[in-house]
């Protein structure tokens, strides 16, 4: 039955190494096969050379997260083997190139010192020699199945069957691999030859030398290991899909939701989405807005400024002219955006910054998990640079849609809204159908944008029951713009009285934002409502925990689980009352301080005394959560660290 | 019925210095946009922060008053979204740059249509009278507590180097000469400089009228076959000269069109070029939606994520 499929399969290499490929492959299969996927990459900051990973999980309905062990690990090179042998299940496959057997762990250069020292010492307990050859019988001693394949030979038959030379196939040992993990799994030929055929679309050479070199891995398995239990058909066959990573889908829904400028300055991990922005910069249009606007496609224009600075000041400018606007970068860009938040808010301007944290502080970790910058984000810019609005998503689902929100909401509330995302969403990459990112669903709002005003009555700044103004483009209509304290007019002054109301303008507006944005998006409620366990938390970490209470569940633990969508407005009625009445409350975040247990504190006076935090910069588990939640039941108080990932 | 130059004037109080510079840029620039006949709202000045940036307030047209070194990203922004708009920077040497350097290079590389004023008076006057990043080396202006340390940057040559394509030197107090440098900019398609010389009567007691009236000259009055204009790829010839006349300083400085080159594709053109319709339908016009409804759906728009299983 597939609806008892849970797989999960780790594929790791060397960055540059074909691990990319690897992994996208891998994903198609389980895809092809009627699956649904969640896959996580993790990587160093470097182009070529360091070791990096990709964590698949498979089910019949939406992984939200990868765990620990795992039932596979196809090692591409000797260096994996020794960072994950500690991962791997009883009764799981190790499949590796035979080559990399007399590797030493001293012999790998990019692998980090510490990292070497840490996995000696743990494979001398264990009675090992670092060499992968004995790593390899140890876990075979453990009752690892392990594969070895013997690439050079296998390379040989498929130039000898191709007619060609074996420098001319090299390049399919990542084919083999994929090919020996889904024969391993009882996955079908048919569903890898497919899916070289999906990933190396119209480059038929191509497409001829990897489906070769899938047979004669496919038939070398069946010979050497027999065929194994035949992996049924998921429930997602013969559709069309998509698989996308939290970057993409963030720039699909940009797009989608009418942005027309998108600024950035190049910083992991928020670059992947201005480039697909880039790529898709000139989109087809549906068959009613061909026929409504006579034309078959459209553009959003893509700029990469030379800072941060910039990005967000040209940002400003373009949506100063009437453009719907956008910019995205990662902490260290927040701080340089800082002052330019505080310029957006005074000249009520609407833009949104998509933020995809990543581990700090300073440069830190730049290409792992954090979730550090939610206080940052809440406090940005200068002289109470309020009202703004500040939005974290949970999944790239939620993310699609909550960034369709965010461009609404600044048009409709002229503010700058900070969108937070992470590494966690950036890098992974889950599978999902039409109907999950329906772009007709958030009707697209721009508020009070008036494109033909009356020059001899027009206010930018107009005093009104609810702080909002009318809004025309620069261009339209004479006035001005300006970033020091305005009349109704938004010529400069510094008089007292204007200056008071011009305060209680921005507060109005604010409170306008409490009011317009219903409760429901402000938090949400998962699990058993009735429960009196609670987990609260924010961001990417609803995935491990939703999948975590899933099995707690089973264990009969019933929680309910509260995310806090938005942190300006912040829900502080929900949030009262759902720790009033919990017996027992657990916070959740990837910081070591805490910052949404400080912000709840803030807006609430009630303070949550039990935590977990993931700090070693890698992406949250499932298993993570599902033995914290357990281990801070059993405590009055405190932290608990979790741990897992290399 | 053509505009004349009352048409840009505002009422607000002008509150610079009296016999400050910055109200010849300021006559000069108001007569420019009078002569070219410009609708007042499609002129957009941005400025930064300093006293010369408090110049959106004293022109009738679609400013904005930007942040301390950001006028030119916030400009682009404008020019981006609307390339119908006459947009132009106008600025402190200290905003420009000191604080605002890496955005004064930027611009050059992408010869965007805006036109970049320099109000350079070699010291910051908002805050009292410090070097600005154009005060010579070892001058030791008023209300300096030690003689500058630091070199002057040279603004021609900068702009130069970054890809402007359109630089020219002017004089405060020849009011005719910058208007009909500001009118040559704003005909230019391409990114543009004019560095206005400034005396600041309050905080600059060393570049005086009297110093720079010793030492300016024309460089079409001087040599009445100067030619700045780069419009054929023999041209290139004439850019050794143009070097030389922008290094020029002591004893006498040069003021002119020092060069302006018509080869260069202007970005407008270069993102015509990779996105087709950008210039019909910019992006502070073009429609997002039909009554809310989005235009697109990502399984027609993004194709390239698509799995049939």
């Amino acid at each position: 039955m597939s609806e008892n499929v849970d797989l999960d399969v780790m594929i790791g290499g060397p960055q540059g190494g074909g691990i990319e490929s690897s992994g996208q492959m891998a994903l198609r299969v389980f895809m092809i096969k009627g699956y649904d996927v969640f896959g996580i990459r993790e990587y160093h900051s470097d182009i070529i050379g360091a070791h990096s990973y990709y964590n698949v999980r498979v089910k019949a309905q939406k992984p939200r997260s990868v765990r620990l062990p795992v039932d596979a690990l196809l090692a591409l090179d000797a260096e994996t083997i020794f960072t994950h042998y500690n991962d791997l299940a009883p009764e799981s496959y190790l499949i590796y190139g035979t080559e990399s057997l007399n590797t030493r762990i001293d012999g790998i250069a990019p692998m980090d010192h510490d990292t070497k020292e840490r996995v000696k010492e743990d494979l001398k307990q264990k009675g090992v020699e670092p060499v992968a050859s004995e790593v390899v019988k140890y876990l075979a001693s453990t009752g690892v199945k392990t594969v070895g394949l013997p690439f050079k030979d296998l390379l040989k038959v498929t130039a000898e069957r191709l007619k060609t030379t074996v420098v001319s196939v090299s390049k399919t040992v990542n084919t083999m691999s994929i090919t020996a993990l889904a024969a391993m799994l009882g996955i079908d030929l048919g569903a890898v030859e497919k899916s070289i055929q999906l990933y190396f679309a119209g480059r038929k050479g191509i497409v001829d030398s990897n489906v070769e070199a899938a047979r004669t891995t496919y038939e070398y398995i069946k010979d050497n290991y027999g065929v194994s239990k035949p992996l049924p058909d998921g429930p997602h066959r013969n559709k069309v899909r998509m698989i996308a990573t939290g970057n993409d889908i963030v720039a699909m829904a940009k797009i989608v939701g009418g942005v027309t400028l998108e600024t950035y300055y190049p910083i992991t991990p928020s670059q992947d989405e201005a480039f697909y922005m880039e790529t898709h910069r000139v989109f087809d249009l549906d068959e009613e807005a061909s026929r409504s606007l006579g034309q078959s496609k459209t553009g959003t224009l893509v700029l990469q400024a030379e800072d941060e600075l910039a990005a967000l000041n040209m940002a400003i400018g373009g949506a100063l002219a009437g453009a719907r606007v956008a910019t995205t970068t990662s902490g260290p860009g927040l701080s340089l955006m800082n002052e330019a938040i505080s310029f957006a808010v005074i000249t009520e301007t609407p833009v949104v910054i998509s933020v995809w944290m990543r581990t700090g502080p300073s440069t830190g970790i730049a290409t792992r998990q954090g979730q550090q910058d939610l206080l940052h984000a809440m406090f940005a810019g200068h002289g109470e640079a309020l009202p703004k609005i500040v939005l974290a998503s949970g999944d790239h689902l939620e993310a699609y849609y909550d960034t369709i929100k965010a461009l609404n909401w600044a048009e409709k509330f002229q503010v700058p809204v900070i969108h937070l995302l992470d590494k966690y969403m950036a890098a992974s990459m889950m599978s999902f159908d039409m109907e999950d990112v329906d772009p007709y669903k958030v009707p697209l709002e721009r508020g009070k944008l008036v494109p033909n005003p009356d020059p001899k009555t027009y206010k930018r700044y107009e005093l009104t029951d609810d702080g909002i103004s009318p809004r025309a483009p620069l261009g339209t209509v004479q006035y001005i713009v300006s970033s020091l304290e305005h009349n109704e007019y938004g010529v400069v002054t510094e008089d007292p009285v204007i200056r008071e109301k011009m305060s209680l303008k921005r507060l109005k507006k604010m409170e306008t934002i409490e009011r317009e944005i219903p409760e429901s998006e402000k938090a949400v409620l998962y699990g058993d409502p009735d429960s009196r366990i609670t987990i609260v938390s924010w961001g990417s970490t609803k995935g491990p925990i939703l999948d975590a209470m899933g099995s707690l569940a089973k264990e009969g633990l019933r929680l309910r689980f509260l995310q806090i969508k938005t942190f300006l407005p912040f829900p502080t009625s929900t949030v009262k009352k759902i720790i009033e009445s919990s017996d027992d409350v657990i916070a959740v975040e990837n910081n070591a301080f805490g910052q949404m247990v400080m912000a709840v504190r803030m807006f609430t006076g009630l303070n949550i005394n039990k935590r977990i935090a993931k700090l070693n910069s890698r992406s949250l588990m499932e298993q993570e959560i599902y033995n914290g939640v357990k281990k801070a039941l059993s405590m009055k108080e405190g932290l608990v660290v979790v741990s897992d990932g290399a | 019925m053509a505009r004349n130059w009352m048409d840009y004037k505002t009422d607000a109080w002008v509150q610079w210095c009296p016999a400050c510079g910055n109200f010849g840029i300021l006559t000069a620039l108001q007569r420019a946009l009078a002569e070219l006949d410009l609708p007042n709202e499609k002129v957009s000045i941005v400025s930064g922060i300093g006293c010369s940036s408090r110049i959106p307030y004293y022109i009738k047209t679609s400013n904005v008053h930007t942040l301390h070194g950001r006028p030119i990203p916030v400009a682009q922004g404008i020019k981006l979204a609307n390339p119908d708009q006459v947009v132009i920077v106008a600025s402190g040497d200290g905003d420009l740059l000191g604080i605002g350097a890496g955005h004064f290079v930027a611009i050059g590389r992408r010869n965007i249509d805006i036109k970049v004023i320099l109000h350079d008076n070699a010291v910051y006057g908002l805050t009292k009278g410090q070097a600005a990043p154009t005060l010579p080396l070892w001058f030791k202006t008023k209300a300096l507590g030690q003689p500058n340390i630091q070199s002057a940057v040279n603004p021609l040559l900068l702009a130069f180097a970054s890809g402007y394509t359109f630089i020219a030197r002017a004089y405060a107090y020849h009011i005719d000469q910058l208007k009909e440098m500001i009118e040559a900019a704003i005909r230019h398609k391409g990114t543009s400089l004019i560095d206005v010389l400034q005396p600041c009567p309050t905080y600059n007691d060393i570049m005086t009228k009297e110093w720079y009236e010793k030492r300016i000259y024309y460089l079409d009055k001087e040599d009445p076959s100067w030619n700045p204009n780069i419009e054929k790829p023999e041209d290139v010839k004439k850019i050794p000269k143009i070097v030389e006349k922008m290094m020029e300083w002591e004893p006498r400085i040069p003021l002119g069109v020092f060069y302006r080159n018509t080869m260069v594709e202007p970005l407008d053109v270069r993102i015509e070029k990779i996105m087709p319709g950008y210039l019909q339908n910019p992006p502070a016009r073009r429609s997002i939606d039909i009554g809310g409804r989005a235009l697109t759906n990502p399984f027609v728009a993004f194709k390239d994520r698509i799995v049939t299983t």
